[in-house]
């Protein structure tokens, strides 16, 4: 019975999702409103206005920056309400028993194959956080290219090598990094230009524009690496 | 309208997607696979924003030496960019409630916490 | 215009997303999820975004995954 109810109720929802796309006009057709309105602008206009050769960077952090400084302050909240879940009893743990359980014992094969490409991926991450502006990559691609490297060498090495990167008085810095590193050139372009994240366009402040991007880059980058890793060791304390 | 849907065979797959989603989150019982149903979900919408910026032999929106247009549109894209990491939030703050879940209630399926309020 | 490959590739989403709807062990389902996240990234860098993709193959066969088994291995392994 309840089966054919949900089957009734797929079907129910399916019909007019299948009409509406059939209304659509067809994929891949290059008079679309999608093609010609905005993006059209951003194509044509996009390099010498925001002076970076990926068009999406572009979009991203100049002409819909601040769509991308609430995103950041999206995922900082996250790992505060995930802080405001998971502490209390990860502590209340630690009180009770203070014995710390042994990492099971990981094969040969995978100690050695981490420790060898362990600096490969890092400098593979650096590389694609920096290279936002001139091909395929940015800020969050790096971030999380680093973090997964983390929790790997978390996972193989044990928790405890891992621990004074977490725990050291810096942490709490680079956690909140990326929405820093935002308000932060806000304000500065708030400065130079007289609107808030405002990349200034004459010839002479070319240098601030750069320097923002690549502040702002960075930012998001080690940011959401530290993100990423400080919810792992967090989830993985319970 | 047959001919029209073949046309738009990646927004039907996006839909058949979304409606696989919708029913792994009203049909099944725990937790866990509750959200894995709802980031199927997520994805399926991810899969239908960025085909609607494709565009016949178009290349990617990055202004190299060998660049042609034309160009598949960027603005859908940052859109997404965006939706990905949100969705990884949510998961993220979804799965340490399910943690807490287990270890004040002993269970995480879903008719036995609505039997034992 | 949709090639074969892309016809392929939408076909094998669909019984991946199939497959982990009826899986009942759920570090299979988990698995399962990060093939099905490589699939997607596969069908958007044939679509010309390469952003995108990277973006997905990142953190969706990444991130998720990885929260998803320390969320198994603190909870069940089955669901009944």
């Amino acid at each position: 019975m309840k089966k054919a109810l949900v089957i009734a109720l797929l079907i129910i929802a399916a019909i007019p999702l299948l009409i509406g796309v059939a209304a659509l006009p067809p994929h891949g057709d290059a008079d679309t409103p999608v093609q010609t309105h905005v993006s059209a602008r951003y194509l044509e206009k996009g390099v010498e206005e925001a002076r970076t050769v990926n068009i999406v960077t572009a979009v991203i952090l100049n002409y819909r920056g601040i769509d991308t400084n609430g995103e950041v302050t999206v995922i900082f909240t996250a790992l505060a309400a995930s802080f405001a879940v998971l502490l209390p009893a990860a502590m209340a743990r630690r009180a009770a028993s203070a014995e710390s359980d042994e990492a099971p014992p990981v094969s040969m094969v995978v100690l050695f194959v981490t420790r060898l490409l362990a600096p490969f991926i890092a400098l593979f991450a650096l590389y694609v956080m920096l290279h936002g502006h001139s091909s395929p990559g940015g800020g969050f691609q790096g971030g999380a290219i680093l973090g997964g490297l983390f929790v790997a060498l978390s996972i193989v090495l044990g928790a405890e090598k891992v621990e004074p990167l977490l725990k050291s008085p810096f942490a709490p810095w680079l956690r909140i990094a990326a929405p820093l590193a935002f308000v932060a050139m806000g304000v500065f372009g708030a400065l130079l230009t007289g609107f808030y994240l405002g990349f200034p366009q004459q010839e002479a402040l070319r240098w601030a524009s750069e320097a923002m991007v690549l502040i702002i880059e960075i930012g998001i980058g080690v940011g959401g690496a530290m993100i990423f890793a400080t919810l792992f060791a967090e989830m993985e304390a319970q | 309208m047959l001919a029209a849907l073949w046309n738009n065979v990646d927004y039907v797959a996006s839909v058949v997607l979304f409606l696989i989603g919708l029913y792994i989150i009203i049909a099944k019982n725990n937790l866990i696979k509750k959200f894995l149903g709802l980031n199927i979900m997520e994805t399926a919408i991810f899969s239908f924003i960025v085909a609607l910026g494709v565009i016949d032999r178009g290349t990617p929106p990055v202004m190299g030496p060998d660049a042609q247009p034309p160009y598949t549109s960027p603005v859908p894209q940052a859109l997404i960019l965006t939706g990905i990491v949100v969705a990884v939030s949510t998961t993220a703050l979804a799965l340490s409630l399910v943690i807490r879940i287990y270890q004040q209630r002993g269970t995480i399926e879903a008719d036995e916490l609505r039997e034992m309020e | 215009m949709s090639t074969a490959f892309d016809i392929v590739l939408l076909l094998l989403l669909i019984a991946i997303a199939l497959a982990v709807a009826r899986t009942k062990d759920l570090l299979a389902a988990s698995i399962i999820f990060s093939a099905y996240s490589l699939v997607l990234c596969l069908l958007w860098q044939h679509r010309g975004s390469p952003d995108v993709a990277m973006t997905e193959a990142a953190v969706g066969a990444g991130i998720t995954t990885v929260l998803f088994l320390v969320a198994i291995s603190k909870t069940v392994r089955r669901e009944k």
